[in-house]
């Protein structure tokens, strides 16, 4: 029997891909049976749901995902139709257009938040120029999360062109041939020609873009950090601050739950719309 | 050929133990080593010459005691994570020393009985305590339904109020902290005064100056300092002395509206940067230093402490001679200021395999000689909990200047402590109250009517309701 089993291809298989599986265990099975563990107290809800910055934040998140992800990608679409012009200037402009993607964001973020300082930053000492009067751009809830907003927009912008660039060099020229023989001007190429064939990606980059927008920690919390007033939180943020800084671990796991049906649905419609 | 299929066959074995092993090695080297070494977290000094001090002292307890001391130093904001990790996965140092250990660390987990019970080395060290900062430690345990001490006071830090003595000395106003008026209104009225001053001087270089750099942001734990030493001068209570809320009661409701409002009234006035609601801790510390604000309430002797080692001022002009620090003001009522201390306090955590060692090892760093020359390389920074190692002359004395000029500072501070109405934090009294003040709630408050323009009344009940709430969740 043993030996049977030592010469079956099934269990060398079995045996050859056990590391994977073993770290797959660890880091991934074991840790999402743990959140989920803790996310099934249905005390840590009452108390969410009785917080007011939880409330709070799953409004700034609706905002942060519907319009930081919508506006993104619909500026990535339009200025990829722009590089996909075939001069040289284009070109260093596509690798210039790529240094926000390329910089780390922490140092992206703080000089961000040097510019928006409302006593010397870049901002308000051009405002203050024209005669305008400054803006605490980062101690008021609108401003901040519109900052957090433009930062995102800025440092994403130049991937998501790039997808949609790859689509639109996809598309073949005969169509748009074809389209000028119709007398087709640019804009009816955009909408008959370019767009049909883009919406899939468009959408898949959309829901892709919505799914790691929903978890992002990084620019909410090293721009705002939830103030002024814990008002500019992400789910990501929130859950951070009742884990680590009020030590409950039960909250910050009820908080990602609370998302995850969204994600899920996200996911479910990228895997259907790629039929994977 | 055979022997090509025999190593294919061997190979997935091969590779199982060597996976084996890979998992299973450092566990058993950890257990080879468990009882010989002390595992030791601790807070990450400001200055090299803290760490230096620990470091010694911990070389020194390896030579005595003939066990090894893994020490590591970590900042404070990720210590605090490191250890709220620790104690959920307990998974745990075995002794830990992080800056926020006495709100966020103590009361929480000496309530979950996840802290070891210290109170025999407590009693050992009472007579050398001062009585005022160990009661921080003396927190209630959920399990046992009884208080005890779950935690080792070291050190404190107070508000203290820094200013630039040469920028008033630019516009002509008096710079001596003597002369400074301790009145509530002529106190912030002279800040006020002093930011008018300088900008109209020099509009080019003071043009973006404020008067007051008062920290009201929900990221700041100064922002708490701030509130509650304002709601001590407004003679305002949140708990009674059972650790029972009475931020509802008429008197206390009413404190609470006048603190509220003054600070909405403070940050409205254009006297404190607009940035105030939206910084950390440090900010406050770099627009001092900076110059950008005139003056501002910091707790602990950071501010001055960076400035005395300040490579690019070697003479410590802008210690000695060009900053000063002076107290709190008095109170809208006429009376001294009283003070709050937070209290820092080391922790053994219940699951550490080595608590006997553990405390020999406080016992060890606390010894007064030993203790006294760490807390003296935070450069006054820190006030010890033991009144032995506070007679120190240096606490009265501080440093003494390159001209022979006087310490402005650390004078100040030990004043502060030693001669002025000062008690402990109150989140010792129940665990809720150390997650009042992880929710920030009264920076929360403070940003309601700063900028969502709420009536301080609003922003008052909805902050009580909201403590109330937090309460309740703790049976």
């Amino acid at each position: 029997m043993t030996t049977r089993l030592l010469h079956n291809r099934t269990f060398h298989g079995f045996m050859f891909s056990a590391p994977l599986l073993v770290l797959f265990g660890a880091f991934v099975i074991y840790p999402m049976g743990f959140g989920i563990y803790y996310a099934l107290d249905r005390d840590s809800y009452r108390a969410l749901f009785g917080d007011p910055t939880f409330r709070q934040t799953v409004w700034n998140t609706v905002w942060y995902v519907g319009v930081a992800v919508n506006v993104k990608l619909f500026l990535a679409l339009l200025l990829s139709g722009i590089l996909d012009y075939p001069y040289r200037w284009i070109r260093i402009l596509s690798a210039l257009f790529l240094i926000p993607w390329a910089i780390p964001a922490l140092p992206g973020i703080l000089s961000f938040r040097w510019m928006l300082n409302s006593q010397w930053g870049i901002f308000n000492h051009l405002l203050t120029k024209f005669g305008l009067s400054s803006v605490p751009w980062l101690a008021q809830h609108d401003t901040a999360l519109g900052a957090i907003m433009v930062f995102h927009i800025w440092k994403y912008l130049p991937f998501w062109t790039i997808i949609f660039l790859a689509g639109r060099r996809a598309i073949p020229n005969e169509l748009y041939e074809a389209a000028a023989i119709d007398g087709a001007q640019p804009v009816q190429n955009f909408r008959f020609v370019t767009f049909p064939l883009l919406r899939n990606l468009y959408l898949i980059c959309t829901l892709l873009s919505m799914v790691f927008t929903l978890g992002d920690f990084t620019v909410p919390w090293l721009l705002a950090g939830g103030a002024p007033g814990d008002s500019t939180h992400v789910l990501a943020t929130l859950a951070y601050r009742y884990t680590f800084h009020m030590g409950r671990l039960e909250w910050g796991m009820a908080t990602f739950a609370v998302a995850l049906p969204v994600t899920l649905f996200f996911i479910f419609l990228l895997l259907r719309w790629v039929k994977i | 050929m055979r022997t090509r299929r025999l190593l294919l066959w061997r190979a997935p074995w091969i590779a199982a133990l060597c996976l084996a092993l890979a998992l299973i090695g450092p566990g058993l080297a950890g257990t080879a080593a468990a009882g010989e070494k002390l595992v030791v977290w601790w807070n990450k000094g400001y200055y090299p010459e803290e760490d230096a001090a620990m470091q010694k002292i911990a070389k020194d307890f390896e030579a005595k005691n003939k066990v090894e001391v893994d020490l590591s130093f970590t900042a404070q904001e990720d210590l605090l994570k490191k250890i709220t990790a620790a104690l959920i996965a307990r998974r745990v140092p075995d002794v830990a020393f992080c800056f926020f250990n006495d709100w966020q660390v103590v009361p929480k987990y000496g309530w979950n009985d996840q802290l070891a019970d210290v109170s025999d080395l407590i009693k050992e060290l009472r007579p050398r305590y001062n009585e005022k900062m160990l009661e921080v430690a003396y927190v209630m345990n959920n399990k046992t339904k009884k208080r005890a001490y779950y935690g080792i006071p070291i050190e404190a830090q107070t508000m203290h109020i820094h200013y630039w003595r040469d920028m008033l000395r630019e516009v002509g106003m008096e710079d001596d902290p003597a002369k400074i008026p301790m009145k509530w209104d002529d106190y912030w009225g002279y800040w006020k005064k002093a930011q008018d001053a300088l900008r109209k001087k020099d509009s080019a270089k003071y043009g973006k100056l404020y008067g007051i750099g008062m920290t009201m942001s929900t990221r700041a734990s100064d922002t708490l300092y701030n509130f509650d030493m304002a709601l001590l001068s407004f003679n305002g209570e949140l708990l009674d002395k059972n650790g029972k809320v009475i931020a509802d009661q008429p008197k206390n409701r009413e404190a609470i509206i006048k603190t509220l409002k003054w600070f909405g009234e403070l940050f409205t006035s254009g006297y404190v940067p607009p940035d105030a609601t939206n910084w950390s801790d440090g900010d406050n510390n770099a627009g001092f230093h900076s110059k950008s604000i005139v003056m501002t309430p910091n707790p602990s002797q950071s501010i001055p402490a960076s400035q005395f080692f300040n490579k690019d001022d070697p003479q410590k002009t802008n210690y000695f001679d060009n900053m000063a620090t002076i107290e709190w003001p008095d109170g809208p009522d006429g009376k001294k200021a009283r003070y709050l201390s937070a209290v820092k306090t080391v922790i053994i955590p219940k699951d550490s395999k080595n608590q006997k060692l553990a405390k020999e090892f406080v016992r060890f760093v606390v010894e007064p000689a030993r203790f006294l020359e760490y807390v003296k390389a935070a450069n006054g920074r820190w006030y010890p909990a033991f009144t032995d190692v506070a007679k120190d002359p240096f606490w009265r004395a501080g440093h003494k200047g390159p001209k022979g000029q006087k310490d402005p500072h650390v004078p100040v501070a030990t004043m502060i402590y030693q001669d002025r109405d000062n008690k402990a934090f109150e989140h010792w009294k129940h665990p809720a109250n150390s997650q009042v003040y992880d929710e920030n709630i009264w920076g929360k408050a403070m940003a309601r009517i700063a900028i969502d323009k709420w009536a301080p009344e609003k922003a008052a009940d909805e902050a009580i309701e909201r403590m109330k709430t937090i309460f309740a969740g703790y049976k």
